[in-house]
C-alpha cells in the first residue's frame, strides 16, 4: 500500500501523530511556539470525523488539569500543549499529576523556545521533566515529533504514567513531508543510540534539533572517521546504551538545549563537555554557525582536522556603508495598542509602566512599558510598587497595561488583590478582542469555541466591576483626546482615601482580525508634509509605515503598511499637524504640561522643545 | 544532490509562500526537502528568513557561507543575510536598481557570486498584482533552470498551491519574470 504523505509543520506532525494514536481530549492556551497543534487535531479530527473534545482553554493550569481530569479518572487518552513557560502555570499540577495512576493516556507537549525568539525567558523543559523523574521524549523534526506522539501516547495509555514531548520552535515550526497511516496503524521509526561515524576519539552525545544540526556539522567537517555521534530520543530516564557509549569515547561532547540536562545525568565532569565547562556556550539557541564554532574548535583541539570553519569578513567590511533597513519587532502599523501607549506616554512621561505579555510588550520602544516578567505580573508589580512609595505616603503615577487575553489568563487574582488592599494604579486592558501575538485564537470574551461554535462569552468589563472596581471606562483608543482625559481623571480619581486600582478598557478590534484597512478612521494624516525632520515621531509613536529617509531628512509613509489609521496626526509636534498636539496639550491641563521635559533620560523621548 | 537555499524578504509579502512552493517542487521531483522559518516576533513588515534545505542533510539550519543559492525578495534584507551565501553562489534580488553599491559590487565578484537584479515589484506592479512580486521572483529563477527547479515543475507547485481566484495573475506574473531572465539583462 502507498503511504500517503503531506508536507506540514512539526506543530501539525505532532497532531496527526496524537490523531493516528487515538486522542480523545486535546486542550491548550496558546502560546509560541506550541500553537498550532491545537489547530492540527481540529483539523484533522474534521478530515477523519472523528469525536474529539477539543478547547481552548483559559491558561495552562486550566488545559492541564482538564487533560489530566480525562486522563487520570476518566479514562481517557488526553493531551494538553503549553509553551516552555505554560508548563510553569501548570506546575502545581504537574507535579502532583506524576503520583497519580493514570486510567487512559495522558501526554504533555511542552514547545521551547531556544534564544529566547519569542518569549521572555529560554527554559528548558527537559530539565524540569529530569528533575522530577518525569519520562520526557525530544524529538529531532517533524517526521519524528509525529512518530514520537503516537509513541508517547500509546506508552503513557500502557505504563499508566504522565509522559512529556519537549519541542523547540525549530521543530515545530520546520517544514517536512510527513507520512500519514489510518488511525491506530502508524508505523513509527524512533531512533536512539549512535547513529553516525566510526571514531572513538570524540563522542557526541546530541538529542532533539541539537542532534540533526549535529549531523550536519560533523558531514561538513568530514569527521566521521574520528567522530561518533549519539542521538537520544528518551531524555529521561535515558536508555542504559547511552552510559555504554559515554565508556567507550575517549572524550565526549554533549550538544543540547537550552539547559544542561544530558550532561548533568552523566555527571562526568572528566570526560564530558559541554555547557558546565564553558565549550558549549550557557545561553542561546545553538545555530549552524554556533554548532560549528564548538564542534570545530573541539576537533581542532582533539587534532582531528587541521582546518575549521574561518569566516570571510570583508563581506561585513563591505556592507558597512550600505544603507540598510533595519525592521526590529514593532506592532503593525494602525495597531490600537500604539495609540493607548502614545497616550499613555503623553500624558505621564515620568510614569512607572508596568507591562505583560503579549505583541504589547513592543511598547517599550515607546517608553510605556517598563516591566515583562511573566504574565499577569503587571498588575501585581504594580500593586508593589505604589506600596513601595505608599509607605513613605507617597502617590506617584502608575500606568500598567495588559491585554484581553492575558486580562483573563492570569490577572483575576492579582486584580483582586489590588482592590482589596486599596492599591492606587490605573490598568488599562487592552482589549482587542484576540489573542493576536500567538495568531488570532480567540479569548473568553469573544464567544467563540475552537470548532467555530458559538458559547458564552465572559464580557471583562462585568469581570473587572464584579472585583470591586467603581473606576471603570470603556475608551476607543483611536480617540487619543479622551484616552488621555480618562486616564487624567483616574489619577484625579486615585488622590481620594478609598481609592481602589482604577481600570479603563482600551477597546478596539485588532486589525489583523477586520483583514484590511479600518472604515472608521480619523482621517488619513499629511505627516509627510509639514515634515522638519525632528525625528520625534518616531520615538514617540514607532510606526513601521513612517521612514525617516536619510536623503530628504524628511519622514516618508511606506503606502504598503499605513492603514490610514490617522493616529500619527497627535504625533508630530509641529507646523500644521502640531495643532493637534497643542490641543492634546489643553486637555491635558497645566499640572502635567508643566512637568519638567525630557533632561535626563527619563522623559524616554518625548520632544518637548517644541511647545 | 544538496541545495540550500536562503529566501529573505519583508512579513505580509510571500516569502515564506515562495519557500513553501520551492519544498514542494523539490518534493515533487522526488528530492527530500525541508524549510525553517524564521520570522521571531515580526508582523506586517518586519524581517522574514526561510531556509530551505534540499537533498541529503538531517537539519533544516543553514550556516554562514553555506547556502546555494539566496532569494532576496527585498533589498535591504539582501545585505543582511548575504553572510549565508557560498563563494561561488547565486543571488536573486528583487530591486528596481540597475546596479548595486560599488563595495558590494566589488565584494560579490571577489566571492565570484553571479548576481541578478530582478525588479520583481515593478513587473508585478505592471500586472496589477503588487503582492505577488514573490511570483516574479520564481519565473526568473526558474529561467536559471537549477535542477530540480524547471519551469515546469514550478508552475505545476505554484498550480496546486495558489488560490484559483489569484492563479492566473500569479502565473502571468511568473511568466514576465521568467521572460525577463531570458532578455539576458543578468548580473556581471
Amino acid at each position: 500500500m502507498e503511504i500517503k504523505e503531506e508536507i506540514m509543520i512539526g506543530n501539525q506532525a505532532i497532531a496527526r501523530g496524537f490523531i493516528e494514536a487515538g486522542i480523545e481530549l486535546a486542550a491548550a492556551y496558546p502560546g509560541t511556539p506550541s500553537s498550532e497543534i491545537l489547530p492540527g487535531i481540529v483539523d484533522f479530527k474534521r478530515r477523519e470525523k472523528l469525536n474529539i473534545h477539543t478547547e481552548w482553554s483559559t491558561n495552562e493550569l486550566c488545559a492541564f488539569e482538564v487533560a489530566f481530569g480525562a486522563a487520570a479518572y476518566g479514562g481517557r487518552k488526553s493531551a494538553c500543549f503549553m509553551k516552555q513557560v505554560g508548563l510553569n502555570v501548570a506546575f502545581p499540577a504537574l507535579l502532583r499529576s506524576r503520583e497519580k495512576a493514570i486510567t487512559g493516556g495522558f501526554v504533555i507537549v511542552s514547545c521551547d523556545d531556544p534564544g529566547p525568539q519569542s518569549s521572555q525567558t529560554e527554559q528548558d523543559s527537559r530539565l524540569i521533566a529530569a528533575l522530577f523523574g518525569m519520562t520526557v521524549f525530544d524529538p529531532a523534526s517533524p517526521r519524528e515529533a509525529a512518530d514520537v506522539a503516537y509513541y508517547a501516547m500509546n506508552y503513557s495509555f500502557e505504563n499508566k504514567v504522565p509522559v512529556i514531548i519537549r519541542s523547540t520552535h525549530r521543530v515545530s515550526h520546520a517544514r517536512e513531508s510527513v507520512p500519514l497511516y489510518s488511525p491506530g496503524t502508524r508505523k513509527t521509526f524512533l531512533y536512539e543510540g549512535r547513529l553516525a561515524g566510526k571514531g572513538t576519539k570524540l563522542g557526541i552525545v546530541a538529542s532533539g534539533m541539537s542532534y540533526s544540526l549535529v549531523r550536519d556539522v560533523v558531514e561538513e567537517f568530514a569527521a566521521g572517521d574520528f567522530v561518533s555521534i549519539y542521538k537520544v530520543l528518551r531524555v529521561y530516564p535515558y536508555d542504559e546504551g547511552l552510559a555504554a557509549f559515554v565508556g567507550s569515547m575517549d572524550r565526549v561532547l554533549v550538544v543540547e538545549e537550552t539547559d544542561r540536562v544530558i550532561e548533568a545525568l552523566l555527571g562526568d565532569r572528566g570526560k564530558v563537555m559541554g555547557r558546565g565547562d564553558g565549550t558549549v556556550p550557557s545561553a542561546g539557541e545553538i545555530t549552524y554557525d554556533i554548532a560549528r564554532d564548538i564542534i570545530g574548535k573541539v576537533l581542532g583541539q582533539l587534532g582531528a582536522v587541521k582546518k575549521t570553519f574561518t569566516p570571510d569578513l570583508s563581506i561585513e567590511s563591505a556592507l558597512s556603508d550600505v544603507a540598510v533597513i533595519p525592521r526590529p519587532p514593532k506592532l503593525c502599523a494602525g495597531c490600537p495598542h500604539r495609540a493607548s501607549f502614545f497616550a499613555m506616554q503623553y500624558l505621564w512621561p515620568e510614569a512607572f509602566y508596568p507591562g505583560d505579555i503579549g505583541c504589547y510588550t513592543l511598547g517599550i520602544s515607546q517608553g510605556a512599558v517598563d516591566t515583562c516578567l511573566d504574565m499577569g505580573a503587571g498588575v501585581t508589580i504594580a500593586g508593589g510598587f505604589h506600596d513601595a512609595f505608599s509607605q513613605d505616603g507617597r502617590l506617584v503615577p502608575i500606568l500598567a497595561s495588559v491585554g484581553d487575553s492575558t486580562f483573563l489568563h492570569a490577572c483575576l487574582p492579582p486584580l483582586y488583590d489590588a482592590v482589596q488592599n486599596g492599591k492606587k494604579f490605573t490598568l488599562v486592558i487592552m482589549d482587542n478582542s484576540t489573542t493576536a501575538m500567538t495568531g488570532m485564537q480567540p479569548t473568553p470574551q469573544t464567544g467563540v469555541t475552537i470548532d467555530g461554535k458559538k458559547t458564552r462569552s465572559v464580557a471583562i468589563e462585568e469581570v473587572v466591576k464584579g472585583l470591586g472596581v467603581s473606576f471603570l471606562e470603556i475608551v476607543d483608543p483611536y480617540d487619543v483626546p479622551l484616552m488621555i482625559r480618562t486616564i487624567k481623571r483616574s489619577f484625579e480619581y486615585l488622590k481620594g482615601d478609598k481609592a481602589v486600582p482604577a481600570v479603563i478598557i482600551a477597546r478596539r478590534e485588532c486589525l489583523l482580525l477586520k483583514k484590511g484597512a479600518p472604515k472608521d478612521t480619523a482621517y488619513p494624516a499629511e505627516i509627510e508634509r509639514d515634515c522638519i525632520g525632528c525625528k520625534s515621531c518616531l520615538k514617540t509613536f514607532d510606526c513601521p509605515a513612517m521612514i525617516f529617509q536619510e536623503e530628504t531628512k524628511k519622514i516618508r509613509i511606506d503606502d504598503s503598511l499605513c492603514t490610514n489609521c490617522g493616529m500619527c496626526y497627535y504625533a508630530c509636534p509641529v507646523q500644521a499637524q502640531g495643532k493637534a498636539l497643542k490641543k492634546l496639550k489643553a486637555q491635558a491641563g497645566p499640572s502635567e504640561q508643566t512637568k519638567s521635559p525630557d533632561a535626563n533620560g527619563k522623559g524616554r523621548g518625548r520632544s518637548r522643545k517644541k511647545n | 544532490m544538496k541545495l540550500e537555499i536562503v529566501c529573505a524578504g519583508v512579513g505580509g509579502r510571500g516569502v515564506l509562500l515562495a519557500s513553501t512552493v520551492l519544498i514542494e517542487a523539490a518534493i515533487a521531483s522526488g528530492q527530500k526537502a525541508v524549510a525553517s522559518d524564521e520570522y521571531g516576533m515580526s508582523q506586517r513588515g518586519g524581517s522574514v528568513v526561510s531556509l530551505v534545505k534540499i537533498g541529503d542533510c538531517a537539519s533544516p539550519f543553514i550556516g554562514r557561507e553555506n547556502a546555494h543559492i539566496l532569494m532576496a525578495f527585498e533589498e535591504s534584507e539582501f545585505y543582511k543575510t548575504l553572510f549565508f551565501l557560498k563563494e561561488g553562489g547565486i543571488a536573486f534580488v528583487n530591486t528596481g536598481k540597475k546596479i548595486l553599491p560599488g563595495s558590494v559590487q566589488d565584494l560579490l565578484k571577489k566571492r565570484k557570486i553571479v548576481h541578478h537584479l530582478v525588479d520583481a515589484d515593478g513587473i508585478a506592479r505592471n500586472e496589477g498584482m503588487i503582492q505577488s512580486a514573490n511570483m516574479a521572483m520564481l519565473g526568473y529563477l526558474a529561467f536559471s533552470n537549477i535542477p530540480p527547479f524547471s519551469e515546469k515543475q514550478l508552475k505545476d507547485t505554484i498550480r496546486a498551491r495558489v488560490p484559483e481566484k489569484f492563479l492566473s495573475k500569479n502565473l502571468a506574473v511568473f511568466q514576465k519574470g521568467f521572460d525577463e531572465a531570458g532578455t539576458g539583462k543578468v548580473g556581471w
